[in-house]
């Protein structure tokens, strides 16, 4: 049997918010630069960047196959090609529109094996010309070559010339219930009049001949020979769509590395750096980091983050500070990366650990629930609660300004409630967030696990775009209080 | 021996299509009958039967096939008798080689399902004087010489054929018949040469026949194959010679006729797995009526069917049905109608419980339909029809109305309507009156039941009538309460 999984992706489910993280992360521009115009690329990208299971060892698999695939990039693009050309040719050679039609079938499915058999051939060239290093496509090679070899190819073809149209068949048959003819058996031809058969059976044979008026009889003739092929109709349909789907499949799983190789060549030409990941349970850590759905929509090096944080079981960060300061691009370079990296692809960035290949999932804030209503409320709340129903030790939630369509007050002890039972039950937690309450609260009592980054200013007020650390500041509010109502207005401080 | 009826006693045809037409009958035996197309079957549902012991004979017979393996084993022996009959009848016009075939089929088919039958029944716990003397009838068939000699050729006869192989070959118009000798099959090989390739989604061809398979080129055929399998064929053409006639009259009437409890029955299941319930009825001699949880069947195969309780001791035998609009109130009498009908053919009913008299005659008056033509305005129609009641009514009729003297005065309507009663209750007769008119619920000779509002909305009917005086308020009054519009209220809204 020939096996070969270069993906790993079992099993096939996706996160159960994966289209608020599509949306969220801009994952479309990432899968833009992937895959061109090529939708079988954009199809896989999207499933294996938000497929939900993404074990550590899964996650090393396609790293290596992702290195191997880079340094063979001829071969992987000349199989890819090959076995999209040879799906496309029988797909579109090949009419199989209805399956109540015996001959027709036979027909049409041995021809799409023969043109198949051709690509396979060309398939076996390249394969058996590359000396593949990873586990990925070593094996992948090493089954073809044991199970598709030149005694397979001449078979197949031989069967193709068999049943091909308008040939004689011949077949064994019982009397059954009703005298029906029953059980019918599509035999391979005989050598008719073989010396050995006549002499053992006196070659006794009865033979019947329509009238050539009889045109019901022709018809019925027909019937039978319908009937004869239905059995022998599913066997070779079914081993066409045996090969056609290994062909489709092949190409689904080789689509993820050419659009790896399309992306990394797209970080070359940019001048952005790019490293493969680490996993590290106690660290995360990131140097120069590129956003990078901002570098392709705007064709710039974009201003790069750095990031050293020890992890104690899980981590928050909390962002929050000036409107445009650069929070909003920063929290989707961290989950695009985080992406990236746990689907077993290299991150734009110079270093990158992370403590787990969990899943990513976002929390952003939607433009119609700026305003307060009770109802929205409970539409974002309700949100959440689908994001949270599958999530898992070792997850990353991203939010950005989630619970602000409710007065901040409440909002913030909404906030704390999530935040808390999110990272005391050992999932990280990413969030951008102007709740003062909230910071107030949070960052002291997880003063270990939790991080405040603000946007950096330069003392002469200049934005430099990346953040840094920051600290909440105890009783400013009151300070500003004093500074502008002066020495009028007495202030008691409890 | 010869065969008696499992039906028992037939019925009278129902003299009056208007009471059909009231209780909606024939919309019953539709439900029931579906597309059946037995005129006997629908003539069955025409024919109340005359006697206790009549209906007694056939709920007896309900009683043993309400036993799964029993009704199991019946329901399986029609349709071999069924299957062998059609055989028969393909006979008639099929071509020689094919003859030969169906023939034996018919009797191969016929033999196991009477020794199967019979078999199975005798280990199962059958009780009623209608299964048990078909049992015995057949035990009689199957212990018969003829029986035996038939069910010995019919094997060897089988045996035969099934030796025969024959490998085909179709070149052009021309088919090569051989003894078969071997060879290799060509499914088999692709099988193993694509074995190498993971299985996808598994597709099916399908052959739909377009010629039948009784053709003259599948005779031809046929013919080839005994020519190479002379014995055989010698075998096969002995067996229909000596065995032209195979199945007993008395069995195919039996697997006519039974099919009026397994429709039946069929149809009870369909019910009952919706959650309805069917039972066998006790007939009263002393006027009692008890029946809980009684539903209409046409709405039950809706799910919409609210079941409901009727009972008396026997001393007032009138009941006259009140309450909300739309509240259930005709459903209930007809639904007893139904049930009473039903009784009356000897089947299970669509209740609970039931125990009522076996009424002699079932009559209905409901409102005429408008007929441009009859002289008669509706009243005098209404007092025509209840004059004739009156007049046929016995201590066993069960009168069923609907809405009667409606078109008058509350007043007079009332009088007649005490009047009409009277007369009833004199003759001892049951009867379900529906009316609008709460006084004739007063009389102090009748129940009076009352459609029940629901009681989340009191605007809405809950489909329940119980027994009770009628309401002392009525709905379009509460309703118009709700919106301020009581006495009180829109007195204290205008200053």
């Amino acid at each position: 049997m020939i096996e070969f999984d270069l993906l790993k992706l079992e099993p096939r489910e996706k996160i159960a918010t994966a289209e608020d993280v599509r949306l969220d992360l801009e994952l479309d521009k990432i899968i833009g630069v992937a895959a061109g115009d090529d939708k079988l690329i954009a199809e896989t990208w999207l499933e294996v960047l938000l497929s939900k299971e993404c074990p550590k060892e899964v996650t090393e698999y396609r790293q290596e196959a992702v290195r191997d695939a880079l340094k063979n990039r001829g071969s992987v693009l000349r199989m890819y090609q090959i076995a999209r050309e040879g799906y496309e040719k029988a797909y579109r050679e090949v009419f199989l529109y209805r399956l109540d039609d015996p001959k027709f079938v036979v027909n049409e499915a041995s021809s799409g094996v023969s043109i198949l058999v051709d690509y396979l051939e060309k398939l076996l060239e390249v394969v058996s010309s590359t000396s593949f290093t990873s586990i990925a496509f070593r094996s992948l090679a090493d089954s073809l070559i044991s199970n598709v070899d030149k005694n397979f190819i001449d078979k197949a073809r031989e069967i193709n010339s068999i049943l091909g149209f308008g040939s004689s068949v011949d077949f064994s048959v019982e009397i059954g219930v009703l005298n029906s003819l029953v059980n019918p058996v599509l035999l391979l031809p005989r050598n008719e009049g073989s010396i050995v058969s006549r002499l053992l059976f006196g070659e006794k044979k009865y033979t019947y001949r329509l009238d050539p008026r009889d045109e019901a009889g022709a018809r019925i003739l027909e019937d039978i020979r319908n009937w004869v092929l239905a059995g022998v109709a599913t066997t070779v349909l079914n081993a066409f769509d045996k090969l056609l789907g290994f062909f489709r499949e092949l190409a689904r799983q080789l689509s993820f590395y050419v659009g790896a190789i399309n992306l990394s060549d797209f970080l070359e030409k940019a001048g952005i750096p790019k490293t493969y990941p680490e996993i590290n349970p106690r660290k995360l850590y990131f140097e120069n980091l590129y956003p990078l759905s901002l570098a392709i929509s705007s064709g710039r090096k974009p201003v790069p983050n750095s990031l050293d944080l020890d992890v104690d079981g899980s981590f928050a960060v909390i962002i929050t500070g000036v409107n445009k300061g650069g929070k909003t691009t920063f929290i989707k370079s961290v989950g695009q990366a985080l992406l990236l990296a746990r689907a077993g692809l290299f991150v734009p960035a110079e270093r990158f650990v992370i403590p787990s290949t969990g899943a990513v999932l976002t929390h952003f804030l939607r433009e119609e629930e700026r305003t307060f209503s009770y109802g929205k409320f409970e539409e974002e709340v309700n949100r959440f609660r689908t994001l949270v129903e599958a999530i898992r030790r070792g997850d990353y939630v991203l939010m950005d300004e989630s619970f602000v369509s409710t007065n901040h007050v409440e909002a913030s002890v909404v906030a704390e409630n999530v935040a808390s039972a999110l990272l005391d039950s050992g999932v990280n937690v990413i969030y951008v967030t102007f709740l003062q309450d909230f910071l107030y609260r949070f960052i002291p009592k997880y003063s270990g696990k939790a991080v405040l980054l603000v946007p950096e200013r330069l003392s002469d007020g200049t934005r430099t775009y990346k953040l840094v650390k920051g600290a909440i500041q105890p009783g400013y509010a009151l300070e500003v209080w004093r500074k502008i109502a002066g020495e009028n207005v007495k202030v008691e401080v409890a | 021996m010869s065969y008696r009826s499992i039906l028992g006693s037939r019925g009278r045809r129902v003299g009056e299509d208007q009471v059909l037409y009231d209780l909606r009958i024939r919309e019953l035996a539709s439900e029931i009958l579906g597309r059946e197309r037995d005129e006997l079957l629908w003539s069955l549902f025409q024919e109340p039967l005359d006697s206790v012991d009549a209906a007694v004979y056939r709920l007896d017979v309900f009683r043993d096939l309400m036993n799964e393996s029993i009704y199991t084993a019946v329901e399986r022996f029609v349709e071999k008798i069924r299957l062998a009959l059609d055989y028969l009848e393909m006979e008639k016009d099929a071509f020689e080689p094919h003859k030969l075939g169906l023939h034996l089929d018919a009797a191969l088919t016929y033999v196991e399902a009477l020794e199967n039958f019979y078999n199975e029944m005798t280990s199962l716990d059958v009780r009623s004087q209608g299964l048990r003397g078909f049992m015995g009838y057949i035990g009689e068939i199957i212990r018969g010489t003829r029986f035996k000699a038939m069910k010995e050729r019919a094997w060897e006869a089988k045996n035969a054929r099934s030796k025969i192989r024959i490998r085909v070959r179709i070149v052009g118009d021309k088919v090569h018949v051989w003894r078969f000798d071997g060879g290799e099959d060509l499914g088999k090989i692709i099988e193993e040469l694509f074995a190498r390739f993971r299985e996808g989604e598994v597709k099916k061809v399908r052959y739909i026949p377009t010629t039948s398979g009784f053709s003259h080129v599948h005779a031809a055929i046929l013919e080839g194959a005994f020519k190479l399998f002379r014995d055989e064929y010698e075998t096969l053409k002995r067996f229909r010679e000596e065995f032209p006639e195979i199945l007993d009259e008395g069995v195919v009437a039996f697997a006519r006729e039974v099919r009026f409890y397994l429709l039946y029955l069929k149809f009870m299941r369909s019910l009952m797995k919706r959650g309805y319930a069917f039972t066998i009825p006790r007939f009263t001699l002393d006027g009692r009526i008890d029946v809980r949880g009684f539903y209409n069947i046409l709405l039950a195969e809706k799910g919409v069917a609210i079941p409901n309780d009727i009972s008396t001791v026997g001393s007032k035998r009138i009941f006259v049905v009140t309450g909300m609009n739309s509240g259930g109130k005709t459903t209930f009498a007809t639904s007893f109608g139904q049930l009473a009908y039903l009784a009356k053919l000897g089947l299970p009913l669509p209740a609970e419980r039931a125990e009522i008299p076996f009424f002699s005659t079932i009559t209905t008056a409901y409102p005429a339909r408008e007929d441009p033509r009859e002289s008669l305005s509706r009243l005098e129609q209404d007092v025509v029809r209840a004059i004739d009641i009156l007049r046929k009514a016995d201590g066993s009729t069960l009168i069923i109305t609907n809405e009667l003297f409606a078109t008058t005065t509350s007043d007079e309507g009332y009088v007649l309507s005490k009047i009409f009663l009277e007369e009833v209750s004199k003759r001892g007769s049951y009867c379900i009156f529906v009316t609008f008119i709460p006084q004739v619920a007063s009389l102090d000779f009748v129940i009076s039941m009352v459609a029940q509002p629901s009681r989340e909305d009191p605007t809405k009917p809950s489909y329940r009538i119980l027994p009770g005086p009628p309401p002392s308020e009525y709905m379009a009054v509460r309703i118009a309460s709700k919106y301020g519009l009581s006495y009180k209220e829109l007195k204290a809204m205008v200053k």
